[in-house]
């Protein structure tokens, strides 16, 4: 990651009413004075925005953490960012402020400089707020919404930001009721439909286990052990929001290989020290699938997966350190085929940064959501 | 290999790029230096990045008498200096390096092919390959014929599964050789199991060539004879030789450069709009376009092509040696090291439009690019004392380094007056993604490996480059036609012959 440099502007706006225009003028200048720094110096800057990133987060966020996050963000994707810190509880307040945020180009070229808006709002004014962060977005690229919270449809601010932005960004490994927030999200997905496209940087970090786990049945060998899968273990490392639920990653998991492979609940449900068991059903064949939590509190990642269509076994998990991770496929008797890669260890700026890439609308984590929704609702008779 | 995909329920939605099927990937002529510099590098990244399953395996093959454990280990020595990797994991390591094998082989013996097809059976039932395999004929150019015999007749040109075969350049010396090496391998191979690879063809800004032509709208009403002047294609080098004097003196830049990567650039730009991105369809499109290209007359050679070779001189300001003190080459070569030329498409689209095309050795600066020269405005509203800054309007295509496009654009400088002048309106690949641009042999490889040759020329294109050059090549082998060499001062842009050659049509060389 190159080390970027950051250029804050204290002016501020005034409480009853954003300046639109000042705060561009003020950005104006302060590219002015960045630009004549540079050049006294002597290497220039560039300034780059390929999207609109409108950041949504409470105000007793950790600030430097954020900070740095999206500088990293910056690093990768150079962006507009509107950060808007919301204060829900306190008194009436609307304040803004520009800054730049530059990052050294490769051989000694121009800098290349990115810009941020922050919108600091408190009490009622925050209902209203999204007036004076759509006038603020740079015209035709396209414009992201991170929200750093649990999207509710039935806050004014959400429902008015979603519209602004062609997708909108969430983190299920921080929901403190994984259950009962996923299926939030899938309720969500479904009634906004077409009007929201939606990304989870959870699914981001799923996406290197699923790609594992699918990478086995790319072996044509290896294609027909996928239907008949007796037995599908997830070991994950408990959440430190939700130490006694299951994680919402390994519910995505879950809720993915229902989706794609057709399962269903079928009535058998045991929950223990050993975690959750439930059986489902597919084609008349029973799976017998395993919940597992173990290790120390964390993000709730997953941390093993394994599977067992009869003499067949397929295994990829974390070596020891968790620097990297082991496959192996194992037929009968047949030699063992396995591998130890590097774990994908992206920072989350770089998961983020990843997600402003994508426009497309996710069918499948849609499908996997409403998928483990189901499976959720349905728990008393063998859901999970 | 979209079959498989298809089949595999897990694998839809999936945000990692595509992944290749089992296979093991025989590199003929494994001791050499691509294999260190470029191929293993483009394995292991490929394997770390998860493009390539874990049912994978290498043999590498050569005449050098080697140990496969001794192997690993200059293979393991070899990623770490040429690959990006900050540091390599042991373990990470150590799984890769269980995958590589090695055998000691003769070209020009069979029984180590019959060697070689027992290893590889019992690679394949080790590493779950599905009979998929790669051989990577990475020996020198005249064993390619040789080495393809000796697969087919040791039956390993035939598999349970697939077997393709790269064949690195340079592909033929002259247009009868090609010919015959071409028809050399079709005697074991059909036309879809050869990959002829140009690794120009891998780099993303070539790749995108396609995206930029043919994914917008705006420029394709524009890309003709009624709208573009000109177009220039620079391939400059600022190195010489390298040590491979004796190789260059053989080949020249013409047939080093030209015939193969810069024509592979033109074709892209002169091609129409292919019916589809299906290999076949891209491929036919591009040689649709060099089968309309002009042919050299000798006429034409002494007209519109310029030869040099390069004296002692400086670049970057490092005083270097003329081509004939290189080591390996002749004190009295006649060998160029500097061509340019002038080349027309008879065809609707192009009629009358010259592409200058100019690549050489210790030039001035290191760079590809092709740039697309407009025509001028059809009548000029601003006088000669407000337009004293602006040229016409260009669209600059860089190919490396500092990848990027620029279109440059007249514009008013602010002030109580009017007075235009040229701006750059800049995209570079660095500054608008934030990721390291894979190698181009990473990509080739995985296109092999997934079965996709679009990026790799086929028989009718490596033939029609010849035949388009060979012309050139026959007449300044016949005669020097007065040109004393050297000709050009190492660090320059040629010789002054080529800034006539343009100028004459009242047109200059761009400044890259």
């Amino acid at each position: 990651m190159m080390e970027t440099q950051s250029k804050s502007n204290d002016d501020a706006g005034r409480v009853g009413g954003v300046d639109v225009a000042g705060l561009e003028r003020q950005l104006a200048s302060r590219w002015r004075e960045t630009a004549a720094e540079e050049v006294g110096g002597k290497s220039g800057v560039t300034r780059v925005c390929v999207a609109n990133l409108i950041v949504y987060a409470s105000a007793a966020e950790a600030r430097p953490e954020l900070d740095k996050l999206l500088e990293e963000v910056a690093a990768q994707t150079p962006t507009r960012v509107i950060l808007l810190l919301a204060d829900r509880g306190g008194a009436p307040r609307l304040d803004a402020s520009v800054s730049t945020r530059c990052r050294p180009a490769l051989r000694g070229r121009r800098q290349l400089c990115g810009e941020q808006i922050t919108i600091e709002a408190g009490g009622g004014v925050i209902g209203s707020v999204a007036s004076a962060v759509e006038p603020l977005l740079v015209p035709d690229i396209a414009a992201f919404l991170w929200w750093k919270d649990i999207p509710n449809g039935e806050d004014k601010l959400f429902s008015r930001l979603v519209e602004m932005v062609e997708r909108v960004v969430i983190d299920s490994a921080a929901f403190d009721r994984p259950r009962e927030d996923l299926s939030r999200v899938a309720s969500l997905v479904a009634s906004r439909g077409e009007e929201m496209r939606l990304s989870d940087l959870n699914w981001g970090r799923l996406t290197s286990w699923r790609s594992l786990v699918a990478n086995f049945w790319d072996v044509p060998d290896y294609r027909e052990h996928l239907d008949a899968l007796d037995r599908v273990e997830i070991e994950y490392e408990p959440s430190a929001l939700a130490p006694k639920d299951v994680a919402a990653q390994a519910l995505l998991a879950v809720g993915w290989l229902a989706s794609r492979l057709g399962w269903q609940p079928s009535g058998r449900r045991v929950e223990d020290e050993d975690g959750l068991r439930v059986g489902l059903a597919s084609g008349g064949r029973e799976i017998e699938l395993a919940l597992r939590a173990s290790g120390e509190l964390g993000v709730g990642a997953i941390r093993q997966v394994a599977f067992r269509a009869g003499a067949a076994e397929f295994r990829a998990g974390f070596g020891a350190g968790g620097a990297t991770v082991e496959t192996s496929a194992k037929i009968g008797d047949a030699p063992i085929v396995g591998r130890v890669v590097a774990y994908e260890a992206k920072s989350e700026g770089q998961r983020l940064s990843r997600e402003l890439s994508i426009l497309a609308r996710d069918e499948v984590y849609e499908r996997a959501v409403a998928a483990a929704s189901r499976l959720i609702a349905t728990n008393a008779a063998g859901g999970i | 290999m979209a079959a498989t995909v298809l089949e595999n329920p897990l694998r839809e939605g999936m945000r990692l790029e595509r992944t290749a099927e089992p296979c093991v990937v025989v590199i003929l002529g494994a001791s050499g230096d691509l294999t260190k510099r470029k191929l293993m590098p483009a394995l292991f990244r490929l394997a770390q990045a998860r493009l390539i399953p874990a049912e994978f395996a290498v043999v590498g093959a050569a005449r050098t008498a080697m140990e496969t454990d001794a192997f690993r280990a200059q293979m393991r020595d070899s990623v770490a200096e040429f690959s990006d990797e900050q540091e390599i994991d042991t373990q990470v390591w150590e799984s890769f390096a269980q995958k590589l094998y090695y055998v000691t082989l003769d070209i020009s013996t069979p029984a180590d092919f019959k060697g070689l097809g027992a290893l590889l059976e019992k690679v394949d039932r080790e590493h779950g390959a599905q009979g998929n395999r790669l051989f990577y004929l990475s020996t020198a150019p005249q064993l390619f014929a040789e080495a393809v015999k000796q697969l087919g007749v040791a039956g390993l040109t035939k598999s349970r599964g697939w077997v393709r075969v790269i064949v690195e350049k340079p592909f033929g010396s002259d247009l009868e050789s090609a010919r015959e090496l071409n028809r050399r391998l079709h005697e074991h191979l059909e036309e879809s199991q050869i990959y002829r690879i140009d690794h120009y063809l891998g780099k993303e800004t070539v790749q995108n060539l396609l995206v930029f032509r043919f994914a917008n709208g705006i420029y394709e009403p524009l890309w003709n004879r009624q709208y573009i002047d000109h177009v220039q294609i620079t391939n400059a080098e600022t190195v010489g030789v390298e040590g491979r004097g004796g190789y260059y003196e053989s080949a020249g830049v013409v047939r080093d450069m030209i015939q193969n990567h810069v024509f592979q650039l033109l074709s892209l730009i002169a091609m129409e709009p292919p019916a589809s991105l299906d290999a076949e369809a891209v491929r036919d499109e591009k040689i649709k376009a060099l089968t309309s290209a002009r042919a050299f007359t000798a006429e034409r050679v002494r007209a519109d092509c310029v030869r040099g070779q390069y004296g002692a001189g400086a670049v970057g300001g490092e005083t270097v040696v003329g081509y004939c003190e290189e080591p390996g080459v002749a004190k009295d070569s006649t060998t160029e090291t500097f061509a340019a030329l002038v080349m027309y498409f008879d065809n609707w689209r192009w009629s009358g439009v010259p592409f200058f095309i100019r690549s050489g050795k210790r030039l001035a600066k290191r760079v590809t690019e092709i740039a697309i020269r407009f025509k001028d405005a059809p009548h000029q509203l601003f006088g000669r004392e407000m337009m004293d800054q602006v040229a016409a309007n260009q669209l600059i295509i860089r190919i490396q380094p500092d990848e990027g496009i620029t279109l440059r654009f007249a514009a008013k400088v602010p002030g109580q007056v009017t007075r235009v002048r040229d701006v750059n309106m800049d995209f570079r690949y660095g500054s608008s993604f934030g990721v390291q641009l894979a190698e181009a042999y990473e990509r080739l490889l995985l296109d092999c490996m997934l079965g996709d040759p679009t990026l790799y020329a086929r028989t009718d294109m490596t033939e029609r480059g010849w035949e388009i050059v060979m012309p050139i090549i026959e007449e300044w082998a016949r005669t020097t036609g007065g040109v004393t060499f050297p000709n050009y001062e190492a660090g320059t842009w040629g010789p002054e012959a080529s800034d006539e050659l343009i100028e004459r049509t009242s047109r200059r060389w761009r400044r890259p």
